[in-house]
C-alpha cells in the first residue's frame, strides 16, 4: 500500500476504488461475525470460493466471494447477501453453494429481497448500512462505499471550530447510554487549557444480550476510526485510544489490521495528508469488568490501574485520561460522526425526534420472534420495534414487559409500548436507552426472578469501592432471593423500594446509581407480582420453584410432552388423551410449562399449605 | 472568595476548597470515615454524604471531595442527607458490628443491626485509608483486591509485599483498627513480614524499622537515635561549638 501524501491524492485514490466497476459485479458475501462464524459461516465462505474457482463461468463473470460484517440477524445464520441485488439468505449450509453461486450469476427466481423480511424492511440503516455487504479487513471496501470521504472534507474544508460546530448542531447524543450532546463535550474539550487532550472509544460492551458495538467494530471498524479521526481534529488531540473487550478478539484483530492499514495509507501519523495534523491511534484491551464500562474506570483501565471509578465533580473534558482533557465517546456515536460530517448536521436531524436527533441500534433479544440488531429512528415505539420488526412474541404468547437499556434499565409494561424510544421518554418511564439492549419478555417470565437476576449481576460486577453498592446490592439481593424462594415477609418490599431509592442516591458512580432500576421498575409496573409471591407463595410465571402447581388445560392435545419431562412422575395420561397433573405430587418445577407445545399447562396457585 | 452558606450560616471560602473543610470553619461537624486529613480523599464511604442546592437543582454529594466553585446553599442534617447517612451506617454495621467508629456512628444516629442481613462479621470497612497512606508514602505495598463484597485490601498475591518496610502507617490510619502490627524485642511483625527494629542509642525505644530507615535515607550517624533524641543530642552538640 503506498502513503499518501494529500488531499488530492486521497480523493484520487478513492474515485479509483469507487470507479473500478467491482460495485456492478456480481458479489456473493458470507456474514464472518462471531454469530455466524459460530454457525460455521466459515465452511460456508470456502465452500463457495471453491466452487467459484471451479466454475469457469463464475469466473469469467468476475464473481467473488468475500467474508462480510454481521447483519445482526444471528439467530438465522450463517447469512449471506448477494450484491447488488441485496439478496439475503438465511441458514446456509456448505452443500447450498452451487445454488448461491448459479443465483448469483443468474439470478434468484423467489428473490428474497430485503422488502419481503419485515425484519429488514422496518430498519433505516445508517450507522449499519455498509455491514454485511463489505469485508471489514479491506480498506478499499470502506472506500469504495464512501468511506474517508468524510475525512478529507473536514481537513479540506472545515476548521476544527466548524467540525465541532457541525456536530454541535446536529445535536448527536451519546449513544453508550447517558444521552449527553457530543458537542457540548468536544466544544468543553476543545476550549479546555492543555497541550495534551485525548479521544476515546468506549468499546466495553458488557451489557447481556448486547452486541451493537461488537458488530460495529467487527464489520465496520474504519467507520469508528474515521469519526475518531474527525473527533481528534475538532479537539486538537493527537492521540485516541479505543478501549475495547479482550472477550471481543474479532473486534480487536479487525481494529488493529483497520488501524495498520489507516497508517500506511497515511490517514494516521505525522502530518496526515500533508495538512500538519498528527494523530494516532491505540488500542487498549479491557480484562473484562463491566463497571469499565463507566468513564473514569475506564480511563483508569487504560491507565493501568484498577478499572475502579473515582467522584466525577470535576468533568473528563476537564481532567480525564492522565489528567488531560478527554472526550470518551461510544463506538455507535463515533460511527455517526463520518455521517455527520459527510451530510450535514440537518440530514442528522431529519429523522428522530426533536431532543434525541438520528437513528439508534437495538440489540433486540429475548422472547420476540426475530432477534437481532434493530436500527430505527429514535422515536419509533416500542411497539414497532418488538411486534413490528421483531415480528412479535415468540410462540404467540402473550407480552409481559421488555427491558431497555441493559441490566440496570427498567422494566417497561405493555402500557409503554406506544412509547416512542429515545433518551428522554425513556428516563421519563423509570427505564433508560444504556447502551440499547432490549430483552422482551412473555407471560411465562417473573419479574421478581428477573429483578433477582439483573441485581445479582450487578451485585457480582460492583466494583465494591463504595459503601452503598458494595453492601447495598447484596441486601437488595438477599431479600429478592428471599422473595423468589417463598421466604418473603410482610413490608418486603417496602425495605427493597427504600433501599433501592438509597442506593440510587449515594452510590459513586453510575453503575451504582442505576442499578436498582430494575427493581424500582419491576416493584410500580408489578407490584401484584411481589405480593403474590409474598403473601400467597405464588409465582404466576410458574418461574421460581415450588411456588406453584402445574395445571393443564382443556387445550391439551395429549402429545405427552409434558409427562417425560416430569421430574416428579406427577402428570397422568394417554396418548391423544387430555393428561392431568397430580397436584400432590407436583412439585412446581415447571419443567412441563416449558416442553407444552400449546400453551396449555398453566402456573396455578398451590391449594393450602 | 466564594459566598456561600451551610446550615444556614453564611461563609466565604475560597474556590475550590471542599465541603467539609468549609464546614470545619464553621465548627459543624460533618461525620466521615474513609476522610483522612493526611491522605487524599476517596469518597467511598458516603457517610459525609450533603444535600446542596446549586443553580436551583438539589443533589447528594460527598462533601470530603465536593470542591466549592460556585455560590451553594449546604445542609448536612437535611432529611435526604440523614437517610442516605443512615442506610450507608447500616449496611456498614451488618458487616462490621464489632467496629467501635461504625458503632458510635450508629448510636449517633440511632441505626440498629439487622441480623437478616449480617454477614461474617469483619473489622475492615474497605475504606482504603490505609492503601493510600502507602502510596504516598511511595511504597505500594497494598492494594484493594477482588471486586464488589468481596473487595478486600492485600498485599501482592496475599504474598509478603516485597516493598513493605514496616512503618505501620496502614495501622496508623486504620480507623477500626483491622491493621495490627507485632512489636517484640528487636523486631516487628506485620502483613505476615519481620522486620529489624533499630533502638534509640540514648533513650533505648524501638523507633523504626531497619527498612524504614533505609528508605527515608537517614545517615548513619543521625539513624543511631530516635528524632526526638536526636533533636537533643545534636542540640547538644551545636551548643558546645
Amino acid at each position: 500500500m503506498k502513503k499518501l501524501a494529500g488531499l488530492d491524492e486521497l480523493r484520487d485514490y478513492r474515485l479509483s476504488v469507487t470507479n473500478d466497476g467491482s460495485l456492478e459485479k456480481p458479489h456473493i458475501w458470507v456474514c464472518g461475525g462471531t454469530g455466524c462464524l459460530a454457525w460455521g459461516s466459515a465452511d460456508v465462505l470456502a465452500a463457495i470460493q471453491e466452487e467459484i474457482a471451479s466454475r469457469k463461468e463464475a469466473v469469467t463473470a468476475g464473481l467473488r466471494c468475500e467474508s462480510a460484517g454481521c447483519h445482526g440477524q444471528c439467530e438465522r445464520g450463517p447469512l449471506v447477501e448477494i450484491t447488488p441485488q441485496k439478496w439475503i439468505y438465511h441458514k446456509v449450509r456448505p452443500s447450498d453453494a452451487g445454488k448461491i453461486i448459479d443465483y448469483a450469476l443468474r439470478g434468484d427466481p423467489a428473490e428474497p429481497t430485503a422488502d419481503k423480511n419485515s425484519f429488514t424492511s422496518g430498519q433505516t440503516k445508517r450507522v449499519l448500512s455498509r455491514m454485511g455487504r463489505m469485508s471489514p479487513r479491506s480498506i478499499d471496501g470502506y472506500m469504495r462505499l464512501g468511506g474517508y470521504e468524510a475525512l478529507e472534507r473536514a481537513l479540506r474544508e472545515m476548521t476544527p471550530e466548524e467540525v465541532t460546530a457541525a456536530v454541535s448542531a446536529s445535536n448527536l447524543r451519546g449513544r453508550g447510554g447517558g444521552g449527553f450532546h457530543a458537542g457540548t463535550k468536544w466544544e468543553s474539550c476543545r476550549k479546555s487549557q492543555g497541550g495534551v487532550k485525548y479521544v476515546l472509544v468506549n468499546g466495553d460492551e458488557g451489557d447481556p444480550g448486547a452486541f451493537m458495538d461488537r458488530s460495529l467494530m467487527e464489520g465496520d471498524p474504519h467507520s469508528v476510526l474515521e469519526g475518531l479521526i474527525i473527533g481528534g481534529y475538532a479537539v486538537g488531540a493527537a492521540e485516541g485510544y479505543i478501549y475495547v473487550r479482550n472477550e471481543y478478539p474479532q473486534a480487536v484483530a479487525n481494529l488493529t489490521l483497520a488501524i495498520d492499514d489507516a497508517r500506511s495509507f497515511g490517514l494516521l501519523g505525522e502530518n496526515i495528508l500533508g495538512t500538519g495534523f498528527n494523530f494516532d491511534i491505540h488500542i487498549c484491551r479491557g480484562g473484562g469488568a463491566f463497571v469499565c464500562g463507566e468513564s473514569t474506570a475506564l480511563m483508569a483501565s487504560v491507565e493501568g490501574r484498577p478499572g475502579t471509578p473515582r467522584v466525577k465533580y470535576i468533568r473528563s473534558t476537564e481532567r480525564g485520561l492522565w489528567d488531560a482533557p478527554t472526550v470518551l465517546n461510544n463506538v455507535e456515536t463515533w460511527a455517526n460522526v463520518p455521517r455527520i460530517i459527510l451530510n450535514g448536521p440537518e440530514w442528522f436531524k431529519q429523522v428522530g425526534t426533536e431532543g434525541s436527533p438520528g437513528t439508534k441500534i437495538f440489540a433486540l433479544v429475548g422472547k420476540v420472534e426475530n432477534t437481532g440488531l434493530v436500527e430505527v429512528p429514535m422515536g419509533a415505539t416500542l411497539r414497532e420495534v418488538i411486534f413490528g420488526i421483531g415480528g412479535g412474541i415468540k410462540k404467540k404468547r402473550p407480552f409481559k414487559a421488555v427491558q431497555t437499556g441493559g441490566p440496570s434499565g427498567g422494566c417497561l409494561p405493555e402500557s409503554a409500548l406506544e412509547t416512542g424510544v429515545d433518551f428522554d421518554t425513556l428516563t421519563e418511564i423509570g427505564s433508560m436507552m444504556g447502551s440499547g439492549g432490549m430483552i422482551v419478555m412473555d407471560d411465562r417470565t417473573c419479574m421478581v426472578d428477573v429483578a433477582r437476576y439483573f441485581t445479582g449481576f450487578l451485585e457480582g460486577e460492583s466494583c465494591g469501592k463504595c459503601v452503598p453498592c458494595r453492601e447495598g446490592l447484596v441486601k437488595m439481593r438477599k431479600i429478592l432471593s428471599d422473595i423468589a424462594s417463598g421466604k418473603g415477609r410482610p413490608g418486603d418490599v417496602e425495605l427493597l423500594a427504600d433501599a433501592s431509592e438509597t442506593l440510587a442516591d449515594t452510590a459513586l458512580c453510575g453503575l451504582g446509581q442505576s442499578a436498582p432500576n430494575p427493581v424500582l421498575s419491576t416493584i410500580k409496573h408489578f407490584r401484584d407480582e411481589y405480593d403474590e409471591h409474598i403473601n400467597e407463595g405464588f409465582c404466576r410465571a410458574g418461574v421460581c420453584q415450588g411456588l406453584f402447581t402445574a395445571a393443564i388445560s382443556d387445550a391439551c392435545i395429549g402429545c405427552g410432552a409434558c409427562l417425560r419431562a416430569c421430574p416428579a412422575n406427577a402428570v397422568r395420561g394417554e396418548a391423544k388423551r387430555l393428561h392431568a397433573v397430580d397436584a400432590r405430587g407436583c412439585i412446581g418445577c415447571g419443567a412441563c410449562l416449558d416442553k407444552c407445545p400449546v400453551n396449555a399447562i398453566k402456573a396455578e396457585r398451590r391449594s393450602a399449605r | 472568595m466564594i459566598d456561600i452558606t451551610i446550615n444556614g450560616k453564611g461563609l466565604s471560602v475560597e474556590r475550590g476548597v471542599t465541603i467539609l473543610e468549609a464546614a470545619g470553619e464553621l465548627g459543624v461537624r460533618i461525620p466521615t470515615l474513609c476522610h483522612h486529613e493526611g491522605l487524599p480523599p476517596e469518597g467511598s464511604c458516603r457517610v459525609c454524604t450533603v444535600e446542596i442546592e446549586q443553580r436551583g437543582g438539589k443533589k447528594l454529594v460527598a462533601s470530603c471531595m465536593f470542591p466549592i466553585t460556585g455560590p451553594i446553599a449546604v445542609e448536612t442534617e437535611s432529611d435526604r442527607a440523614v437517610r442516605a447517612r443512615k442506610f450507608v451506617i447500616g449496611l456498614l454495621l451488618n458487616r462490621n458490628p464489632k467496629a467501635i467508629a461504625i458503632n458510635e456512628l450508629a448510636k449517633e444516629y440511632g441505626v440498629t443491626p439487622e441480623e437478616r442481613f449480617a454477614s461474617e462479621p469483619d473489622l475492615c470497612i474497605r475504606c482504603a485509608r490505609c492503601v493510600r497512606a502507602c502510596e504516598i508514602n511511595g511504597t505500594n505495598a497494598i492494594a484493594p483486591a477482588g471486586t464488589g463484597f468481596g473487595r478486600f485490601v492485600s498485599a501482592p498475591y496475599g504474598q509478603e509485599p516485597e516493598s513493605c518496610v514496616g512503618c505501620a502507617s496502614c495501622a496508623e490510619v486504620c480507623p477500626t483498627g483491622k491493621i495490627t502490627y507485632n512489636d517484640t524485642d528487636g523486631a516487628r511483625r506485620i502483613w505476615e513480614k519481620t522486620f529489624d527494629l533499630v533502638r534509640c542509642a540514648r533513650c533505648g525505644a524501638q523507633y523504626a524499622t531497619k527498612e524504614q530507615i533505609a528508605r527515608v535515607g537517614t545517615g548513619e550517624e543521625d539513624a543511631r537515635f530516635c528524632e526526638k533524641c536526636r533533636r537533643a543530642v545534636f542540640g547538644e552538640r551545636f551548643k558546645k561549638s
